[in-house]
């Protein structure tokens, strides 16, 4: 496996506006279903998830960030992501090739024990049957299949585009494909280009250049503004947030008084 | 064969083991395993032919390029267009979910009239024969000028249509939507003497100093302004908020400084005061290319001393002269100004003020600075021949004032159409078109506005949607959505060079609709005579063509054509003005020149508190009702089940006795709604914020009855430099429910 | 009129009134029927859990259920692998009381997932890393088990015994019980401590995590031995509540007293084992991944788990318990006995309780914050369910099986002569021991 892919993001929270677009992106692009009221965000499904962080501090020092967060892919220790070794049926894998945790829907039988096991509330359940408004079902994705009540799903990091992207350098007699070639539908919406997505294997790629994994510290960031959420627990994410301002980088893990030293020397 | 109870044993066993040795048992099985993954109700999309058109974003101002998702005839998903000089690939989360739009559930199917209060189906002939005879009508009687349109913009040839058709018809009363450009156009015209629009290079300034403008809450063209932000950033330029509310731009800002809302202008005059005392101001650019600096000087130091500034803003001395220093000594210092996305017009004096920050510093028609960008000029149709008729009716004065003695700058004034309407016997709009509009519900003070609509005898709706202005008409003439209809979009507000697009149909109309060009196009041959000559094209779609001849090969290819080379025109020749120059001061400019805040409706005493509307990238707030996928987007502090959040400070709801998720009455002099309380210390102690694009009544359950819209809590206040709407706020209490 | 089903030598209720017990009870249990029906057609909307609260009420009382339930399982290792034969008077009951515990279980496991028509990918897809696969492995073929130890005490039924193929299907059973037993014990040992496995192993959920050996996290052992511990404490109780209601002593107080005895020091030995697990996670685990103890026990807006409840699942429930049960004085006094097997199976139901929704409603992303939860009236209907399905279950196998040995012998009918048609009448000798077809679960 010494070409294995490993893929991953590094988002900008400098340059995150906390517009939503990805959001949006990611339910077009994956047939996210909608209900008339979705504002119980514990009952509603969005792959993509935009949280709100603040300083904890009073008017006026009071401040805001916007922490895009898709699944983190979390590797793990050797592939043991938190979610894939809980599940009984094998409906969710980690694929050593890509780094990808997928989710088979038809196999999933909806025990849930997958969301107990991710901290990040990236898995969601289907509490109700997708419907859509009659004629709505015509912008449905036909690249992605539509889910069931019943089961849970999550970010795939849209691997449905990373097969067409196969499918094509091999139509076209390749054997690699380009950076470009593969772009998750949330990296590619973003209007302020906070999100890169790639190979963290490649030294090439952007991502890489940008969260200089560690492969002695289980990917731990090099770079200064890097963090990951709650690396301390284990999870070896794949998803690296990059903020130039300390109490965000604090706010992705938690720390005993004292602990935690800011890398930056901004 | 006698069964004993051996055998009977031996046979139930041995049958079912061979049952679970045969593969029935396994089929079965599989059978419904599969069964149990296919359920019915579960939509299951086709499979075919995977296509991409470009074309151009026409839900907002902005111009974004798209690139629309075809599967075989379906649109399945929008992208950005990549490479384009608006967006560059990025789309904002509204144009994401445009295709809801198109498949949306309240969409107008075909032609319908109103007949004693329920909608009835007609045909286009119908339609528009019975339209043309009420136009006749009320021609003959010499009532030509009774005839309005409200359009929500006008430039590019559909809006042009309808005022050539109005000029032709006889009445000078069309109308655009407000909006803070119709605030920057009269600044710079004020100013600079020219007709443009304001552009901002904002990705080559250093330091964008914003007057509450929502750079990336929908300001301008959302499209640039992200992208541009981001490359601000990247090269390290530096952004400052002014801003009673900690709002998103302001979260991404360098520093947030939070402003007593409605004294911005104060501001920007007392951040001149430091630049001029400091003879920090850009000496060759004011000695060179500007009149009236030595006047502007006098006012600013007599008036605006920062002391004086400081109490009217509730902003320290030392940050104001720090900020002007720190302003003033940048490269690139751009200052902007027009409150969130830039719904309401605002005062006058406040962009007078602003803009003349970037001219103290020299940065207009600059990199990096403020562009007067020409208006759009590929519409050259042939002279209009008037009749009699139209002549006379065009010497009426407008229904809204605007020209007149009383408002002599003023373009449009449509929040004065309802006060008119509502303050007169009989109405003096007998038919309204609305066009790319939903004034119903995006004016200030609704029930007024919904008043003058009802009053109105004969309200025409071009909407594709059954929104709020729509169900108040008598009658609907469904426009194809966006992604399938031709149409120019002739420029990108804010953006800072000149640009054009082009929307072009992703998929042939999927419902009895028609392109509201050839519907004015029709209604004008049915009127006949000099109307009729006025509107020498067969259809739409050949006079589009041939008002974009030129460029019309390269739009269809491309999707726009863009003035890549623009830079302005040499400072020497910029100016317009009678001398030629920047003017500070001039005949206009002397009454406008000083700074009067505008002041909140209502009595300090019965509504100690004030409230201000906000704009999110969530919301939709103009004329396009959100779609699901941004109500779905939308953040559990702005909206719980059908209760929309209002952001508090702690302290205030502390004193109000309020606490977070409660909730209360949120009263103003103009009506009363239940909302909820969400506590933030990202909002100054004493304002109260609610967001801007809820309380539909219109659409579908997706939209509908969610919150509360807060035009119907507010009132438009008349700028006494304009005429325009320089509502910022309103004053308001709230309490324990 | 069902004399002719009611064992020889007892005395039963009139059947009006069992049918007036059974008519109320079974109206609990239609309404939890409804629930029922209500989640398997329109789905798991109709509870009040959520992409937070994944594992809600079903899975606390899933897991309550099969602890309590734990008493089937030791008293069955205490009586056949251990050899205290006293224990042979109470094993029945605790078998019964198992029984209904576990196919309770599995009911709540099967209509607590999104797709129970595809409950079976559990087995089909088996996936050998999950602690949930093995906890429907050894749960499943545990209730084979239970069912297997069950069923020749329902063939000892009067009128079924007469079938001489059950007549001698019992007898044959009785003659490997010993095997099933051992089976059952070892069984019972994976998956209670499988569930133990469940909290123990996410790593991403800091408050369930817990360190172990090999595969296994120290919950595993810890949730066995709290059910082998407090599980006869159940049956005890439940032996009690028996008595109480029937009006009659059913077991001898040398048998609860064993029973007791040794359930006291389990749960003596097992409350220190818990304590040093919650020191050794308090000190070294949760601080390790950035936590501190208190971080897990606010009682800030929107969370009920204060200290208290650690006081209560610790001390009240268990350290209490523990030390009444081993002090003989103490556990031979009806009252203390009485209040230490209720306390010992409130301590077990709030470690389970912890154990699965504290976890969740934990915020472990920095800027989260606790979640809440409170069950649908579905979920609530559908959990007192299995409620009245045992009592239904306890009151027809009280009334037409001979479970308890000793109740003969502790309750002699005076009246020999009753009416012929009535089974009671003839008379039984008073000092004898039980029959042999009275302990079916024996050999
Ligand atoms: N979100 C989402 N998740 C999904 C799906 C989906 O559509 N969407 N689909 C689901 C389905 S149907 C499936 S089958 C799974 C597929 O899931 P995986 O089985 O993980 O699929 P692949 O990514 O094809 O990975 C197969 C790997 O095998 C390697 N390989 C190829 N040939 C050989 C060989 O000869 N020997 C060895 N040892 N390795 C080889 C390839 O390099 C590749 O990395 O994903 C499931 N997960
Ligand atoms: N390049 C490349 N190609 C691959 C693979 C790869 O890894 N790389 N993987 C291969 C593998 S393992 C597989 S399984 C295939 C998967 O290939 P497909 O089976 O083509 O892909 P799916 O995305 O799983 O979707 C199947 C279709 O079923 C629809 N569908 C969903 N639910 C239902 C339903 O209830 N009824 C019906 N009738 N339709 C439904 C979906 O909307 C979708 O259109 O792709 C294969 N092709
Ligand atoms: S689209 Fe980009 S800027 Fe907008 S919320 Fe997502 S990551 Fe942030
Ligand atoms: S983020 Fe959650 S769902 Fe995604 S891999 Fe990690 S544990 Fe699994
Ligand atoms: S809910 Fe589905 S994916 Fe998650 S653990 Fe259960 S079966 Fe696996
Ligand atoms: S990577 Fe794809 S699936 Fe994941 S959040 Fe982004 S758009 Fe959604
Ligand atoms: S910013 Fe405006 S033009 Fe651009 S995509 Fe959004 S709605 Fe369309
Ligand atoms: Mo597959």
């Amino acid at each position: 496996m010494e070409n294995a892919k490993k893929f991953g993001m590094v988002i900008d929270l400098d340059k995150c506006t906390g517009c939503g677009a990805c959001m949006v992106a990611c339910m077009a692009e994956n047939n996210i279903p909608f209900r008339a009221d979705n504002t119980d965000k514990m009952l509603s499904i969005s792959w993509m998830h935009v949280y709100k962080l603040n300083n904890r501090k009073l008017f006026p020092d009071y401040e805001e960030c916007y922490l895009p967060r898709p699944c983190q892919h979390c590797e793990g220790h050797g592939g043991h992501s938190p979610c894939v070794s809980v599940c009984p049926a094998t409906a969710t894998d980690y694929d050593m090739d890509t780094g990808i945790v997928s989710q088979i829907y038809p196999r999933c039988f909806g025990c849930r024990y997958c969301m107990a096991a991710c901290p990040y509330h990236v898995r969601q359940f289907n509490w109700w049957d997708p419907l859509w408004p009659d004629g709505m079902e015509k912008m449905l994705n036909p690249s992605v299949s539509v889910r069931m009540r019943g089961v849970v799903e999550k970010c795939s990091f849209c691997i449905q585009r990373y097969q067409q992207a196969k499918d094509r350098a091999y139509m076209e007699g390749r054997r690699e494909i380009a950076e470009d070639e593969y772009q998750t539908a949330c990296t590619q919406a973003c209007p302020a280009g906070a999100i890169v997505f790639g190979d963290l294997n490649n030294p090439e790629h952007a991502v890489h250049q940008l969260a200089q994994p560690d492969p002695a510290r289980h990917g731990h960031s090099k770079n200064p503004r890097a963090f990951r959420l709650l690396e301390r627990l284990g999870t070896n994410t794949k998803i690296y947030y990059l903020s130039s301002r300390e109490w965000v980088r604090k706010a992705g893990d938690n720390y005993l008084e004292g602990e935690f030293k800011s890398k930056a020397h901004s | 064969m006698k069964v004993d109870r051996r055998s009977f044993l031996s046979f139930i066993l041995g049958g079912a083991a061979g049952t679970a040795l045969s593969p029935l048992p396994w089929k079965l099985t599989d059978d419904f395993s599969i069964w149990s993954q296919n359920w019915p109700w579960t939509p299951v999309p086709q499979k075919g032919e995977i296509s991409y058109v470009n074309s151009a974003c026409t839900l907002c101002p902005g111009g974004c390029g798209i690139s629309v998702k075809k599967v075989d005839e379906r649109v399945i998903k929008i992208e950005g267009l990549k490479g384009h000089p608006v967006n560059d690939g990025g789309l904002c989360i509204l144009g994401l979910a445009g295709a809801q739009l198109l498949y949306g559930a309240t969409r107008i199917q075909t032609p319908i009239k109103k007949v004693n209060g329920r909608w009835q189906k007609l045909s286009w002939k119908e339609a528009i024969t019975e339209l043309a005879a009420r136009l006749k009508e009320l021609r003959a009687k010499g009532s030509a000028h009774t005839v309005a349109c409200v359009a929500g913009s006008d430039r590019g040839t559909v809006p042009e249509l309808f005022s050539r058709f109005l000029a032709v018809y006889g009445s000078p009363n069309f109308f655009r939507t407000p909006s803070i450009w119709d605030s920057y156009e009269l600044a710079l015209y004020l100013t600079q003497g020219t007709r443009s629009m304001a552009g901002f290079d904002i990705e080559n300034a250093d330091f964008i100093l914003s007057f509450g403008s929502g750079l990336i809450e929908g300001w301008g063209s959302p499209g640039y302004m992200f992208r541009a932000k981001g490359l601000l950033r990247k090269n390290g330029g530096r952004m400052d908020q002014i801003e009673s509310r900690l709002s998103k731009t302001a979260a991404k800002s360098d520093h947030w400084i939070a402003i007593n809302p409605g004294t911005e202008g104060a501001l920007a005059l007392g951040l001149a005061y430091v630049i001029i005392k400091e003879g920090l101001y850009n000496q060759n650019f004011i000695d060179q290319y500007t009149t009236g600096f030595s006047d502007r000087k006098k006012r600013v130091i007599d008036g605006f001393p920062p002391e004086i500034v400081s109490k009217m803003t509730g902003i320290s001395t030392g940050t104001i002269v720090a900020l002007a220093k720190d302003f003033a000594r940048a490269r690139k210092p751009l200052a902007i100004c027009g409150q969130g996305q830039g719904h309401l017009p605002g005062n006058l004096q406040e962009f007078l003020a602003v803009h003349t920050l970037n001219a103290l510093v020299g940065n207009i028609n600059q990199p990096g600075g403020v562009w007067a960008v020409p208006e759009p000029d590929y519409i050259d149709w042939p002279e209009l021949e008037m009749d009699g008729v139209a002549s006379e009716g065009l010497q009426q004065t407008r229904i809204d004032g605007a020209g007149s003695y009383r408002y002599p700058n003023a373009r449009y004034l449509l929040h004065r159409l309802p006060q008119v309407v509502n303050a007169s016997d009989e109405s003096p709009v007998q038919v309204l078109f609305v066009v790319d509009a939903n004034p119903v519900y995006s004016l200030q003070d609704t029930a007024s506005v919904k008043k003058a609509f009802e009053k109105i005898p004969f309200v025409v709706s071009f909407s594709s949607y059954m929104n709020e202005t729509t169900a108040l008409a008598d009658l609907v003439l469904p426009n194809h959505v966006f992604l399938e209809r031709y149409e120019d979009v002739p420029v990108a507000y804010g953006f800072p060079k000149p640009i054009i697009g082009l929307a072009r149909p992703a998929i042939e109309p999927l419902y009895n609709t028609r392109y509201v060009g050839d519907v004015v196009i029709q209604l004008a041959k049915e009127l006949g005579h000099a109307i009729g000559a006025a509107f020498p094209w067969a259809d739409y779609a050949t006079c589009l063509e041939e008002t974009l001849s030129d460029n019309w090969d390269t739009l269809v290819e491309e999707g726009y054509v863009v003035d890549a080379e623009f830079n302005g025109t040499d400072l020497a020749d910029a100016f317009e003005t009678d001398s030629a120059k920047f003017e500070f001061n001039n005949n206009e400019i002397r009454t406008l020149a000083g700074y009067n805040p505008v002041k909140a409706e209502g009595d300090e005493a019965s509504y100690p508190l004030l409230l201000v509307p906000y704009d999110t990238m969530r919301l939709a707030s103009g004329y396009v009702g959100s779609p699901p996928f941004l109500v779905k987007a939308l953040e559990d502090t702005i909206l719980t089940g059908s209760q929309v959040l209002v952001e508090v400070n702690p302290a205030t709801a502390k004193q109000l006795g309020l606490s977070e998720g409660k909730t209360a009455n949120l009263t103003t002099p103009k009506g009363a709604a239940r909302v909820k309380v969400h506590l933030s210390n990202g909002i100054m102690p004493g304002v109260v914020a609610i967001p801007r694009g809820l309380g539909h009544t219109a659409y579908d359950k997706f939209l509908a009855g969610k919150g509360v819209n807060y035009n119907q809590l507010s009132s438009p206040v008349e700028d006494p430099a304009s005429g325009h709407d320089a509502a910022w706020g309103i004053r308001a209490k709230l309490s324990r429910a | 009129m069902d004399s002719a089903l009611i064992p020889k030598g007892v005395k039963r209720c009139p059947a009006w009134q069992f049918i007036m017990w059974i008519g109320a009870n079974g109206a609990v249990l239609t309404w939890g029927v409804f629930a029922l029906l209500l989640v398997y057609f329109k789905g798991l909307n109709q509870t009040n859990m959520n992409n937070a609260y994944g594992f809600a009420l079903w899975i606390w009382a899933d897991l309550a259920v099969i602890a309590l339930g734990g008493g089937a399982f030791f008293t069955g290792f205490l009586r056949y692998i251990v050899g205290k034969d006293e224990l042979k008077n109470i094993i029945n009951y605790a078998v019964l009381i198992g029984f209904i515990c576990y196919s309770s279980a599995l009911m709540i496991l099967g209509f607590d997932i999104g797709q129970p028509l595809r409950g079976w990918f559990i087995f089909w897809h088996a996936n050998v890393h999950s602690m949930l696969t093995e906890v429907a492995f050894c749960l499943t073929a545990y209730f084979g088990v239970l069912a297997i130890e069950y069923a020749p005490l329902v063939f000892e039924n009067r009128m079924i015994k007469k079938v001489p193929f059950f007549h001698n299907l019992s007898h044959n059973m009785h003659e490997i019980m010993a095997v099933f037993a051992a089976t059952g014990a070892f069984l019972s040992f994976f998956h209670q401590g499988s569930l133990g496995g469940v909290p123990g192993v996410l790593f991403g959920r800091p408050f369930g995590f817990r360190e172990g050996v090999l595969v296994w996290p120290w919950t595993f052992f810890l949730f066995t031995w709290s059910a082998a511990a407090a599980g006869p404490c159940f049956t005890i109780l439940i032996t009690k509540i028996t008595e109480a209601v029937t009006r009659k002593k059913l077991v001898k107080d040398n048998v609860i007293d064993l029973l007791a005895k040794i359930s006291g020091w389990m749960l003596f030995f097992y409350i220190i084992a818990k304590i040093g697990d919650t020191l050794y996670w308090a000190n070294v685990t949760a601080p390790s991944k950035g936590s501190t103890f208190m971080d897990f026990y606010t009682s800030s807006s929107g969370s009920a788990y204060g200290l208290w409840i650690l006081f209560a699942e610790i001390g009240v429930c268990g350290v209490l318990p523990a030390l009444i049960l081993i002090i003989p004085k103490l556990r031979k006094t009806q009252a203390t006995l009485w209040l230490a097997v209720i306390l010992a199976v409130i301590g077990l139901c709030l470690n389970r309780w912890v154990m699965v929704l504290q976890v969740l409603a934990i915020p472990v992303l920095t800027f989260e914050s606790w979640f809440t939860y409170f069950p649908s009236w579905q979920e609530i209907a559908t959990t007192i369910l299995p409620v009245a399905y045992g009592v239904i279950m306890i009151s027809t196998s009280y009334r037409y099986l001979p479970i308890f040995p000793q109740e003969r012998e502790l309750n002699p009918i005076d009246e020999p002569a009753a009416p012929p048609e009535v089974a009671e009448s003839e008379p039984e000798p008073t000092d004898a021991g039980p029959e042999p077809e009275l302990s079916p679960a024996e050999s």
